[in-house]
């Protein structure tokens, strides 16, 4: 077998080990995949219900959701939720929020913006990465989701942001990306 | 010339670059990373086989300021890599190859643990030499003796690693970027021994591409453009002969990587955009026939404000071996 041959075959065999997991990148494709959701249904999918939920803020205090939804003790318009992980792409998410998102929408209703912080397993490592990060004193509620709850119960991954209507409904669910789709959700439901 | 003396020199010239060129920076695993480096073969040789190993260590990252930050308290960041390299030889002054890297990411990033392997991204490369005859000198008496040799090529990279794209958990499945790439490169290298110096740049656009899923959920399917690449390499290196002429190569290399931001539906993403600064020092043992290389490198990234901007700082140790049929 010649040299060529035998080098065609080991690295075919090793494309093959994960070829599952890569030809949507070979072949990429602009079908709509997403599955109907039933609005109204509790789930994950923009249209559906948040369950509600309860989580630590890097303080240690319990953010409830409902408390912040219509009808609750300080209900807010809109809460919005960045799951971060510390990392490069998630920190300039997190400064474009700060600099464009926050003061475009600061005097149009109540915005409650939440960094989810899925990675740090604690209170305390949560603090210390706000710290380190520069979050203390921002505008944003830092959350330490210490056994990933949040993060599962939305499907979410590092970059994910969430927006929450007044009522519990999901209406955006998806990466960062350039921020417009965010700030064209907050557009429209603020007053 | 001796005769002997020009075949090691129009061999060994070409195997300081290939060094040089398989220690270039890559990218991070959280952003898509064990692409295949470039392979160049000695002017008239037959083929090549290549195979390296490497080792990169993460130490925390720069933000878009371009100030580093450290990583979370309790991580530990690691991708393993193997590079499988062939290079072969269709005509004088052309020459094609193909890498296939295989990717293993040892992550412990804060309290969350993951262990994930998988191919990273495959690179396909055609190489036009602008000489017929070897650049390399002992000695310079003419002119012509400053003549470097200069490399043209264009590669590939086709998505053959897993991407955020692709049905994974989460980025730390991420072995390679999704898209594909075609980069324009320019090769020059000198060699006046026992010295050398080479400069390389190389310029890469990326494909635009559907996207349909995000780390296994579908999404509303959108449009997406990673922005320009933008390398380049400046090497200086010595060699040192035994008396059984083998010889011993040592390499100081400066790399410079950027990428522009990527474009969402048409839209500049604002967020995305990177580039990093990096040494790195490499030894090459040949032996006397030139046939067999064996490349030992260390790329690193100095941890200071300005070395680097929206970008994993990192640590590369790699070892390699070429073997050139002739």
């Amino acid at each position: 077998m010649s040299y060529v041959n035998r080098f065609l075959l080991v690295a075919g065999l090793i494309v093959l080990t994960a070829c599952g997991d890569i030809s949507d990148d070979l072949n990429p494709s602009d079908n709509d995949q997403r599955e109907d959701v039933v609005a109204g249904s509790i789930g994950n999918m923009p249209g559906q219900m948040v369950a509600d939920f309860t989580i630590k803020d890097s303080l240690g205090n319990d953010f409830i959701l409902s408390e912040f939804l219509a009808g609750g003790a300080t209900p807010a318009d809109v809460i919005v939720l960045y799951f971060t992980m510390w990392c490069p792409i998630c920190l300039s998410h997190s400064d474009h929020l700060n600099n464009f998102i926050i003061p475009q929408f600061e005097n149009r209703g109540t915005v409650i913006y939440g960094l989810v912080d899925y990675v740090s397993g604690s209170v305390s490592i949560t603090r210390a990465s706000e710290q380190a990060n520069g979050f203390v004193n921002s505008d944003f509620i830092t959350l330490a989701d210490e056994n990933q709850l949040l993060f599962n119960q939305l499907n979410a991954a590092m970059g994910t942001v969430v927006v929450i209507d007044n009522d519990g409904t999901i209406l955006l669910n998806e990466d960062y990306r350039t921020g417009t789709a965010l700030a064209d959700i907050l557009g429209q439901q603020l007053p | 010339m001796k005769p002997a003396l020009w075949i090691i020199s129009m061999v060994f010239s070409v195997n300081i670059i290939q060094v040089v060129f398989n220690s270039s920076a890559r990218a991070a695993s959280c952003c898509g990373g064990g692409s295949g480096a470039s392979l160049i073969l000695p002017k008239f040789s037959r083929a090549m086989l290549d195979f390296g190993a490497s080792y990169e260590h993460y130490d925390g990252f720069w933000d878009n300021k371009g100030n580093w930050v450290a990583d979370p308290r309790g991580s530990d960041l690691n991708q393993y890599r193997i590079n499988l390299g062939y290079a072969h030889r269709l005509a004088p002054r052309w020459q094609a190859s193909a890498s296939l890297p295989y990717v293993w990411n040892r992550n412990q990033y804060s309290q969350l643990q993951r262990n994930t392997d998988g191919p990273g991204d495959a690179s396909l490369s055609f190489w036009y030499e602008a000489f017929d005859k070897i650049a390399c000198v002992w000695e310079v008496n003419t002119w012509e003796d400053l003549i470097p040799a200069v490399y043209w090529g264009g590669t590939l990279t086709v998505p053959t690693g897993v991407s955020p794209y692709d049905d994974v958990q989460d980025n730390f499945d991420i072995t390679g970027r999704g898209f594909y790439r075609f980069d324009a490169s320019v090769l020059i290298d000198k060699t006046i021994y026992p010295w050398n110096a080479s400069f390389s740049a190389n310029y890469g656009q990326y494909l635009e591409r559907d996207i349909n899923h995000e780390y296994g959920t579908a999404v509303e399917p959108y449009e997406k453009k990673l922005g320009d690449r933008f390398s380049s390499s400046v090497t200086f290196g010595y060699t040192h002969f035994t008396d059984e002429m083998n010889s011993l190569t040592t390499t100081l290399a400066y790399s410079y990587l950027k990428e522009d931001k990527a474009e969402i539906d048409g839209i500049t993403d604002s967020t995305s955009g990177f580039r990093k600064k990096s040494i790195a020092l490499t030894l090459a043992w040949a032996t006397p026939s030139r046939d067999w290389v064996t490349k030992l490198s260390w790329s690193h990234s100095p941890t200071r404000d300005g070395w680097g901007e929206n970008f994993s700082a990192t640590n590369v140790l790699s070892l390699g071996v070429s073997h050139v049929l002739r």
